[in-house]
């Protein structure tokens, strides 16, 4: 008898807490502006769950050499007509783009241990296995597109190829990385 | 009738931007007005205190040979270190 009223009340417990969520979708009343802040609570959850879901998924992706010198002029351009005006060029500390998305994309021309991914990336071969998913497939309703559907692997390696050197840019070196013959 | 033929109009129309816009080849980011690479400052620069072992080097020498803007031939030997004499980059392109 005790068990069956435990049961009906942890029942109706999740009746109201499913009826009082839809309820909560439905009135409209969640900021979704970009000009506005997630509360601390989904900013973890959702932050978590996306830095946890990219590590998983790029796990077993093997890592490809990437110390080729054609691979910078290759992802460098692609980077400056793709990237560039949410994720930065060196010199630059913000774009239209990088001010008005939220969540803020990630400064690029900084090592990712200083805009606050570290955690995420930890060593290099991961960061790379990362940078190519995130660019591959996209990160949902936060801004980043998926270029799979409209570069190859080897665009995207290579891409991968001139994050890895582009702290270590100057503005020089970027403008004639990123230029395209 | 009429709504059949622009039902079929607007799918065909769906379908050709679907196609155009589709996956593109690099070329098709080229633009009319596209910056030239900044090789004066290249050849300007020492090249004995250059580090030609370094990728970011490579890579700026390899782009402004390709334009035609390379320096005075004093420099062409420094641009080929002795580990990539004769080396062909195409070779280790990344297999996916």
């Amino acid at each position: 008898m005790k068990y069956m009223n435990y049961v009906k009340y942890t029942g109706v417990m999740l009746a109201v807490s499913v009826l009082f969520a839809v309820t909560f979708i439905y009135s409209g009343t969640y900021p979704v502006g970009a000009d506005n802040k997630h509360n601390a609570l989904t900013f973890w959850v959702l932050e978590t769950l996306r830095t946890k879901s990219i590590a998983r998924a790029s796990n077993d992706i093997e890592v490809p050499p990437l110390e080729d010198p054609q691979l910078l002029l290759t992802g460098g351009a692609d980077y400056n007509d793709m990237c560039a005006g949410c994720h930065l060029k060196p010199g630059q500390e913000e774009s239209d783009m990088s001010i008005g998305l939220y969540p803020k994309p990630p400064n690029l021309t900084i090592a990712a241990k200083d805009h606050g991914h570290g955690d995420e990336h930890g060593e290099s071969n991961s960061l790379a296995q990362q940078q190519f998913w995130v660019i591959k497939h996209g990160i949902m309703a936060s801004g980043m597109a998926s270029f799979g559907p409209t570069h190859d692997d080897d665009r995207i390696w290579a891409m991968v190829a001139f994050l890895q050197k582009l702290p270590e840019l100057d503005a020089l070196q970027y403008q004639v990385l990123t230029a395209r013959n | 009738m009429s709504i059949k033929i622009l039902t079929v109009v607007t799918t065909v129309s769906l379908m050709l931007a679907a196609a155009v816009t589709h996956a593109h080849s690099a070329s098709e980011h080229k633009k009319k007005n596209a910056e030239k690479p900044k090789c004066e400052a290249i050849n300007n620069m020492d090249h004995s205190k250059m580090d030609m072992n370094d990728p970011i080097m490579q890579a700026m020498m390899k782009q402004c040979m390709g334009t035609g803007n390379k320096g005075s031939g004093n420099h062409s030997s420094a641009h080929k270190p002795d580990g990539h004499k004769g080396t062909d980059h195409n070779e280790s392109k990344p297999k996916s």
